[in-house]
């Protein structure tokens, strides 16, 4: 855990690539969404023999909304922890401005700071630690919610596939999709793992 | 660190010049700052940036108690004037920092809060400092639009915050201004650059003029006494300012 010690400007740099994980994950959320759209015109179109594939297409398109929603969730947490950054980044300031005044200090200017240092130091790390321990662990639950909710997209999009054999002369069409499907899914578990790397502070 | 130079003393009444750190960074605009005390009471006058912080703060401290600081002074609104604010805050927060009515709800941006700021109306206003009255005097457009002075009667010092600034050569950096001929040349740039309205230049110098100043301490430079503030309102009073040198 990164505290005061710490440069905590990294910390809000490190913000910055959650959030576009997370931009990405959205943009990938909707192009399921899409993608479903199409999938159940398509199983529409292939008639009785993709009735199975239109029923995983629907269920895909919602999870694409359920994505998207519990990913802007995420953002909105990500964001409400840049507050907590920026006030240790000017915490960090200070500490260091206060620092070199020790440092050239003498006599009573010296005993002045010694002692303010001590009581702020305390103070202001163990409010840290706890500010920052409740926010790592609402990211991480929301992370690995997030994950279980993908994990049934991963599902879905491999059952699609096995569908998509039973669709007659549309087989191949609806094969097509099933992969772009898992694929894209794929893509978004792969930006998660990078999410549940990078979200300690 | 910064010297910290006692100009004035007079029973418990003193001035405190804060100057001259020789291991400032070269990027840094020097800047002076003024502790004017009373007994136990006390004022800082233009407490600086941030970054010289820690040179102002040791310097003061070794000739009084920064805790005991609960006033502070801000000609304007500069970065090099006040961004410390939030620093001198740390070490009391219930200090009160008196500075023009327009930049009132601009310089909380450095820091403090809705109790921390004293504005002052355009006409000026007293301050007091241990029973003594100092007088902020409109020196508006000087170069800030809301800009002020602080004069000390009893003393006969006027802090003239970025007028009679002059930003000197290493070697030429003695506190007061010894030849005013020499010492004028690095503050003409300045004024010319820095001073807008030529209107505002000539009421500041009607107003000073009924002044009885014995010292006119600037932000930057050197301190001018007895005859050069005459010569230094003279100056001023004929420069032509509002100028950029193309
Ligand atoms: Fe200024
Ligand atoms: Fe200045």
């Amino acid at each position: 855990m990164a505290l005061a010690n710490q440069d905590p400007g990294c910390e809000l740099r490190r913000i910055v690539r959650i959030n576009e994980e997370i931009k990405s994950v959205i943009a990938r959320a909707f192009k399921i969404n899409l993608m479903a759209m199409n999938a159940i015109f398509l199983a529409k179109r292939a008639g009785q023999s993709a009735l199975g594939f239109g029923v995983l297409s629907n269920e895909l398109r919602r999870f694409a909304m359920d994505l998207q929603r519990q990913m802007t969730q995420l953002r909105e947490t990500t964001y409400g922890s840049v507050a907590t950054v920026t006030a240790l980044v000017k915490q960090a300031r200070l500490n260091n401005v206060l620092e070199r005044a020790r440092r050239e200090a003498t006599g009573i200017g010296r005993g002045v700071i010694d002692e303010f240092m001590r009581g702020r130091h305390g103070f202001a790390h163990a409010r840290q630690r706890e500010q920052i321990g409740a926010l790592n662990r609402r990211l991480s639950q929301m992370i690995a919610d997030t994950s279980q909710l993908v994990e049934l997209g991963s599902v879905l999009a491999r059952s699609a596939k096995i569908e998509a054999a039973y669709g007659g002369p549309f087989s191949a069409a609806l094969m097509q999709v099933s992969s772009d499907f898992e694929n894209t899914i794929g893509e978004i578990q792969r930006s998660l793992a990078s999410l549940s790397k990078q979200r300690e502070l | 660190m910064k010297t910290a130079r006692v100009i004035y003393e007079e029973g418990g009444h003193r001035w405190l010049a804060l100057v001259r750190d020789p291991n400032r960074p070269e990027y840094l605009i020097d800047t002076n700052e003024y502790l004017v005390s009373v007994g136990d009471d006390a004022i800082l006058l233009d407490p600086g940036g941030n970054e010289i912080f820690p040179a102002v703060f040791s310097a003061l401290s070794t000739e009084f108690d920064p805790r005991k600081i609960d006033k502070l002074f801000a000609s304007h609104q500069d970065p090099d004037i006040i961004s410390s604010l939030s620093l001198w805050l740390e070490f009391n927060p219930q200090i009160k920092c008196h500075i023009s009515w327009l930049w009132a709800s601009f310089v909380p941006h450095f820091g403090g809060n809705q109790d921390t700021f004293v504005p002052i109306p355009d006409g000026g206003a007293d301050i007091f400092v241990g029973g003594q009255r100092l007088q902020a005097i409109p020196a508006h457009y000087l170069h800030s639009s809301g800009n002020f002075h602080l004069y000390d009667s009893k003393a006969k010092i006027l802090f003239s915050g970025d007028v009679g600034a002059a930003l000197l050569p290493p070697g030429e950096d003695s506190l007061f201004v010894e030849d005013f001929d020499r010492h004028i040349r690095h503050a003409e740039t300045f004024h010319r650059r820095w001073m807008g309205s030529e209107r505002a230049k000539r009421d500041w110098c009607d107003r000073v003029s009924q002044l009885d100043i014995e010292m006119l301490c600037p932000q930057h430079g050197a301190i001018y006494r007895g005859a050069h503030v005459r010569r230094f309102i003279d100056w001023f009073a004929q420069l032509e300012i509002g100028i950029v040198r193309r």
